[in-house]
């Protein structure tokens, strides 16, 4: 469903590679977590999958489509196809909750009726259903300003959920709340991934969380894959590999 | 420490530039023994002069009308230009340089001067002040508010990007919620300059309150002066209050 082929990227005026020479593919209904330190090229290997962020070198597939051979027009037509959630949630200030959700629907409409934000009752059902399976029935109208993280967290997953996507990325879409929050929200990830049969890939910072819900992990250091399989197989030898967790009398930290 | 020793050498340059700007300006407190003066004008100043109050209620109504369309209009050509003038939404390069240098040349180009040349084409009265006022505030709003678009917060234009908008669109859907409060507390700002601008004007001859004061000044007329000088004040109020107002409903 989505391919990565000797991708790298570099950076200007940054001489390491932030990814170098990745091969990777996913398939459907995958729920993949992307683990590695602060600068492993999570980020930036998210960002690849959607052409947020142009590869150096390499090429990234979806659908039998590859990227860099796409006008503006239809990869804004991957894009539509590929929800995206984000660390600080990325949602438009000063809105409400189902204003934020509809503009999942962006992609699918004129800009003469977004611009005018004229919505059919059949669009206006499918974002309070969105809104629905989120849980925040309750507050559909209120501003975001006055929503907690953990909820603004939710508006972004219904955004991208309007958009009826094939494949959700998250960039470390709870690195910004409490664990307890979480946990909710990977649950609540975990659900729509089901219902809805998606490829799901998502950069995590906790490598509990990841190994609790995924399906296949990945752990990147300095923009190389370290490890690559099943969560159960994610030992202690491959979080050295990634983590580098040495106490200063050179003895290894175990990570559980 | 907040306080280092280049700040010694830093004050030290300023008090000098303070210095040498006083003796140029001929700043001298002295000169206030001829305080008496000032107050015996003053006092020609009372009773104020009500007998022309109506004609002086129309003309500020002009004023007010002159002051608020030289900067709306101004406000309205500023908004899309200052979208390409913003580094990180202008469509081009060669868009974003050419429309940064015309907002700098309209901006450098006092109003004053505006109204004088364009005088020689449209004549006197108040359409020559509007537009020299418009011309003025384009380039004033322009630089704002493409500081502030470049000063806004990239996230949100991400996820327009990654819900597959169209990137003009995406880019003003997502910035100018964040920028509104404040491209109206600007506007707010510069429609009151527009109303003392209008006074200046006045004096070439745009009509309104401020060619009133003029002639009145001119002709001796002190009682009428105070009255003229007491409804800019009022304007001027009323426009802080009305914008401070609009800001509070829509923060």
């Amino acid at each position: 469903m989505l391919e990565i082929k000797d991708l790298t990227v570099q950076y200007k005026g940054n001489e390491d590679n932030a990814l170098a020479d990745i091969n990777l593919s996913f398939q459907k209904g995958e729920f993949v977590c992307i683990l590695g330190k602060s600068g492993a090229g999570k980020s930036t290997l998210i960002r690849c999958l959607n052409g947020l962020q142009k590869p150096t070198e390499g090429e990234i597939q979806w659908e039998g489509k590859l990227l860099s051979d796409l006008k503006e027009e239809q990869l804004r037509k991957v894009r539509r196809e590929m929800g995206m959630i984000f660390q600080h949630f990325n949602l438009v200030p000063r809105l409400s909750v189902i204003q934020n959700v509809l503009t999942g629907l962006f992609g699918y409409r004129s800009t003469f009726k977004n611009l005018v934000g004229w919505y059919t009752k059949d669009e206006l059902n499918r974002a309070k259903e969105v809104i629905d399976n989120v849980g925040l029935t309750d507050f559909t109208h209120r501003r975001i300003e006055r929503l907690s993280g953990g909820q603004k967290q939710r508006v972004g997953i219904a955004r991208a959920l309007l958009q009826q996507p094939k494949a959700l990325l998250g960039d470390e879409p709870v690195s910004s709340l409490d664990p307890g929050t979480s946990n909710h929200i990977f649950t609540l990830l975990k659900e729509i991934h089901r219902e809805h049969d998606l490829l799901t890939i998502i950069n995590v910072h906790d490598v509990e969380l990841a190994i609790r819900y995924a399906t296949r992990v990945i752990a990147l250091k300095d923009g190389v894959i370290t490890f690559d399989g099943k969560p159960e197989d994610f030992d202690n030898d491959a979080y050295y590999d990634t983590y580098e967790s040495v106490r200063s009398n050179g003895e290894k930290v175990p990570f559980t | 420490m907040w306080f280092k020793r280049r700040s010694i050498f830093t004050l030290l340059l300023l008090a000098a530039f303070t210095y040498v700007s006083m003796r140029l300006t001929e700043f001298d407190i002295s000169k206030f023994k001829d305080f008496r003066n000032m107050i015996d004008f003053l006092t020609q100043w009372f009773p104020m002069d009500t007998s022309n109050l109506p004609r002086m209620i129309e003309d500020s109504i002009l004023t007010v009308a002159m002051g608020f369309l030289g900067s709306f209009l101004g406000l309205i050509v500023a908004l899309p230009i200052s979208f390409m003038a913003a580094w990180n939404t202008s469509p081009s390069k060669f868009l974003f340089h050419l429309t940064r240098v015309i907002l700098s040349f309209v901006r450098s180009i006092p109003e004053i001067v505006f109204g004088l040349i364009l005088l020689t084409a449209l004549g006197l009265g108040p359409f020559p002040a509007v537009l020299a006022m418009m011309f003025h505030n384009i380039g004033v709003l322009g630089k704002l508010i493409s500081e502030l678009i470049e000063a806004s917060d990239p996230g949100p234009q991400e996820a327009m990007k990654a819900v597959g908008a169209k990137k003009g669109f995406g880019n003003i859907f997502s910035i100018l919620p964040q920028i509104w409060p404040n491209v109206l507390s600007n506007y707010f700002y510069r429609f009151e300059v527009a109303i003392r601008t209008s006074l200046i004007l006045g004096f070439i001859g745009a009509g309104g309150i401020g060619q009133r004061l003029f002639n009145d000044f001119k002709t001796f007329q002190y009682p009428s002066v105070a009255l003229d000088v007491l409804l800019i004040m009022i304007i001027v109020i009323i426009v802080d209050l009305l914008g401070s107002y609009v800001r509070k409903r829509i923060i």
